[in-house]
């Protein structure tokens, strides 16, 4: 590809694009909602969490797995599930349950034996480093405009692991704030 | 001011020929008093050269001014106008010093304005001593009868160093050897190198008879206190006359044929420019009828635009990336190994012909040879010789000596043993401390060891040796020794260790002591060491090396630092253990043996369980309580005795699974912190697999506070 068809296809980037392996990789998928363009809506990933759903920006999503060989880390803070390996990569697999308060205990995961049918590893890119967290199954890539989320309602509930709420086709996708989910 | 890139680019390269300088400097530091080797001087000379003219290319000008200085000083020694002596040596090595800090500033883009008095002052210095005496009228070479015609052609160095040749009363040769163009600088090379144990290449020129035209002929000018027979047989096909007129000190045949004859060159060592073609219209000479060879080829060195040395810069980084590359081709080759061997085996219930499995097997081990060869050979690229940090810590003591006002030698010994890159760059801070504390706190006044009836010329020691594996290093000083009670006492006021525990520990265990954080035996925190950081940074330092150190001192004979380190970090080779169903990692360099322990020969010393092994008792710690696993109940475990010289401890393990070349990785930034774990690796089945820091947990074990709780 020459140089300047390089930058034209630059230019005519349609985001779309990326979601085509997800989609792949995660076959339990519900289907793609349709998206209504006001403003350029931001894309989501949607995953469900003990129930209810959850979204991460797309753009910190590096890829999803199905579970393998999780190895315990000893010593390691409370929702570290344990260690894995992407393709020669060591990275830690975070519980975001027990932050959020789902669930009391993180779950003993070592092989894919221990965990439903449709959980996955969403892998995220951190500047503090990558990291994995566990979720009980993908659902797919919402689009959501960010003018219209909402800030998180108060229930009586200490969720500063929530950013926000986001509202689509009367569904609701509960946003992870990264930082606090995995601290 | 040039952009960043740029200045990086400079930063590099001025590194690289700073590092050639000082090495260089310190031969000639090692052999004062001696006559330099003229090989080496030039090359000093020409390193401060390249380094002026590099300089001013980027606009460093105060860098470039003094390189400039220490040229000028350079080129009156190499001319032999001014001697060798040690205020020349001590002011070379000021101004490398001084390049070096300023070319820090350069790097780090900030100003140097506290370098510049002594800068001026070093120039000032360095321009003193270019002031030489003049040559002596009345050339010794006109005696000898050498050709004016050749004489003409000489650079003012050849002619010195020819008059020295002469001052010697050796022969001088004149020898021609005829080359192929494709190959004669790989030639040329080897026959320089045959030549140079016995005498001196004075100068190299191409001939004025030159051969046909696939090749090129040179006149070397050679002065050698050989026999004719002596150097003909080191010639290897190349022809030998004599250059002088005068009778030689040795067998002397007359110059055979016409006379060494030579057109007059231009005395400037920059190449003329070929003829472009657009020239060649206007003049008759078309460019082929120009001896390509008598214009362009001088081989003189300061007119090469190619880089000083013959090595390639690599981001480390990118050795890491093919490492891991390296790494997973080694998974790949133990599964192919076993899909083979199951292949082989008859009756296995894969339905493949027998034959075809032994051809399987044949072709995997030609792969695992390969492998092996790959993984060496990019091991071996990332090794250097500690000479490096040596060097640079040699320079630091000789200043570092003078500015204590305390008479020490300084001995090094081991700098040609090569260490991963990596470990060689975090080498130097921890040494430089060792080093500075021996010297500050290690090494007594004169009057004191004139005292105690010891040598008032102190020693410090800086040696390397390799070991399989390992690399030991060894910081010595011959100087008081340890002061076990104020040791005890201070690690008492200063809340590292309570009375009790001070008095129950041994000998070895309190001089340990000492690489806890905060601990320092001496409140007067010097202008020499460390800026109140302690001995515990160098035993962090070391940790994150998988290094361990060991110190051994007795009071009045002095006290050694030993310290251990792996070769590389790259690829290490690991015993697979497993504990209550886990597999971990221990890196064998801190395996000392292995043994088998039964658990009702185990006895208990303050309820901690210790075992014997060949009269000794050890600590016997269960890996499965430390990481806080279910333990399963057994009624043997295996025991990784684990350590250094006496100090060790033996880690109870269930199962011993075998060794393996693992190549750790460092576990990502969230999981950096937790203790007793160096980073992890991946198996065959693509497991992750955790390595043990055994440097901490031992640390960790043997802590008093461990001993409390």
């Amino acid at each position: 590809m020459s140089r300047f068809a390089e930058l034209l296809d630059c230019f005519f980037y349609r985001p779309d694009e990326e979601v085509g392996p997800f989609l792949e990789l995660a076959p339990e998928v519900e289907g793609v909602p349709e998206s209504v363009v006001a403003e350029v809506p931001e894309e989501f990933l949607a995953f469900e969490l003990a129930g209810e759903t959850y979204a991460v920006p797309i753009a910190v999503v590096r890829e999803i797995q199905k579970v393998g060989d999780v190895t315990e880390v000893p010593r390691a803070a409370p929702n570290v599930i344990g260690l894995i390996n992407v393709r020669g990569e060591m990275l830690p697999l975070y519980d975001v349950k027990v932050r959020l308060e789902l669930a009391g205990q993180p779950p003993v995961v070592r092989t894919k034996k221990d965990v439903g049918r449709g959980a996955r590893v969403v892998l995220l890119r951190d500047p503090e480093g990558d990291a994995g967290i566990l979720v009980d199954r993908v659902q797919g890539v919402v689009k959501l405009a960010l003018s219209r989320l909402e800030s998180a309602p108060n229930l009586g509930l200490e969720r500063d692991a929530v950013a926000g709420i986001g509202r689509k086709d009367g569904r609701l996708f509960i946003l992870l704030d990264l930082e606090q989910a995995l601290s | 001011m040039a952009p960043p890139r740029a200045l990086e680019e400079f930063v590099t390269e001025a590194n690289e020929i700073l590092e050639t300088l000082s090495r260089e400097l310190f031969v000639l530091d090692q052999q004062r008093g001696k006559e330099p080797d003229p090989d080496r001087l030039n090359a000093v000379f020409r390193g401060a050269h390249s380094l002026k003219g590099l300089a001013a290319m980027f606009g460093v000008d105060r860098l470039s001014r003094l390189a400039h200085r220490a040229e000028d000083a350079l080129d009156a020694l190499r001319l032999g106008k001014v001697p060798l002596d040690d205020r020349m040596i001590d002011t070379l090595i000021e101004t490398l010093d001084m390049l070096q800090a300023m070319l820090a500033r350069v790097s780090a883009g900030t100003s140097a304005p506290d370098l510049e008095v002594g800068a001026d002052h070093l120039q000032d210095r360095l321009a003193e001593l270019a002031k030489g005496r003049s040559l002596p009228a009345g050339d010794l070479l006109e005696q000898v009868g050498i050709d004016p015609q050749i004489r003409a052609v000489f650079t003012e160095y050849e002619e010195h160093r020819l008059r020295e040749n002469v001052k010697k009363g050796v022969g001088l040769w004149k020898v021609r050897a005829v080359f192929g163009l494709d190959d004669f600088d790989t030639k040329l090379a080897a026959l320089n190198a045959r030549l140079k144990p016995l005498g001196e290449v004075v100068s190299t020129l191409p001939s004025s008879r030159p051969g046909d035209e696939a090749s090129i002929a040179f006149d070397l000018v050679f002065g050698s206190g050989q026999s004719k027979s002596a150097i003909e047989a080191a010639l290897d096909g190349a022809t030998l006359s004599t250059l002088t007129t005068r009778e030689g000190p040795v067998e002397v045949t007359p110059p055979p044929g016409p006379a060494l004859s030579l057109p007059p060159q231009p005395r400037s060592p920059v190449p003329r420019p070929a003829p472009r073609w657009d020239d060649v219209s206007g003049s008759g000479l078309t460019p082929l009828a120009e001896p390509t060879s008598t214009s362009g080829l001088r081989l003189s060195p300061e007119s090469s635009l190619r880089s000083l040395t013959q090595t390639v810069r690599v981001d480390i980084g990118r050795l890491d990336a093919l490492m891991n590359s390296i790494g997973e081709l080694l998974l790949i080759r133990s599964n192919i190994n076993r899909l083979a061997e199951s292949a082989r085996q008859v009756g296995s219930g894969v339905a493949l012909p027998k034959l075809w499995g032994q051809e399987l097997q044949r072709e995997a081990r030609a792969l695992e040879r390969k492998l092996d060869e790959l993984q060496k050979g990019v091991l071996d690229v990332r090794m250097v010789p500690l000479g490096q940090v040596f060097d640079k810590l040699t320079r630091l003591m000789r200043r570092l000596v003078r500015e204590s006002g305390k008479d020490v030698d300084f001995a090094v010994s081991g700098g040609d043993v090569e260490l991963d890159k990596l470990i060689v760059e975090e080498l130097s801070d921890p040494l430089m401390h060792l080093l500075r504390n021996a010297l500050d706190h290690g090494i007594e006044p004169p009057e004191v060891r004139r005292l105690h009836h010891k040598p008032s010329r102190g020693t410090i020691r800086l040696k390397a040796r390799e070991q399989g594996n390992q690399v030991q290093l060894e910081v010595g000083d011959d100087g008081g020794g340890m002061d076990e009670s104020r040791i005890r006492q201070v690690a008492v006021e200063r809340g590292v260790a309570t009375e009790e525990q001070t008095r129950e520990m041994d000998r070895r265990d309190l001089l340990n002591l000492v690489f806890l954080p905060g601990f320092s035996t001496r409140e007067d925190v010097s202008e020499l060491s460390g800026r109140g950081v302690g001995l515990d940074v160098v035993k962090t330092n070391l940790a994150r090396l998988s290094g361990l150190i060991d110190i051994d001192s007795r009071r009045g004979d002095g006290t050694t630092f030993t310290l251990t380190l792996p070769l590389t970090l790259a690829i290490i080779r690991a015993l697979m253990v497993s504990v209550s169903g886990r597999t971990y990692a221990v890196p064998l360099s801190a395996v000392m043996e292995i043994a088998s322990v039964r658990h009702a020969d185990l006895q208990t010393i303050e309820r901690r369980e210790v075992f014997e092994v060949r009269g000794q008792t050890l600590p016997f710690v269960r890996l499965a309580r430390v990481f806080r696993l279910p333990e399963v109940e057994r009624e043997r475990s295996f025991v990784v005795l684990v350590g250094l010289a006496q100090q060790r401890i033996g880690l109870a393990v269930d199962e011993l699974i075998g060794q393996e070349d693992i190549v750790t990785k460092p576990l990502s930034g969230r999981l950096r912190a937790i203790p007793g774990v160096s980073g992890a690796t991946e198996l065959g089945d693509r497991r992750a697999v955790l390595v043990l820091d055994i440097g901490a947990l031992m640390e960790e074990l043997s802590r008093p506070q461990a001993a409390a709780s």
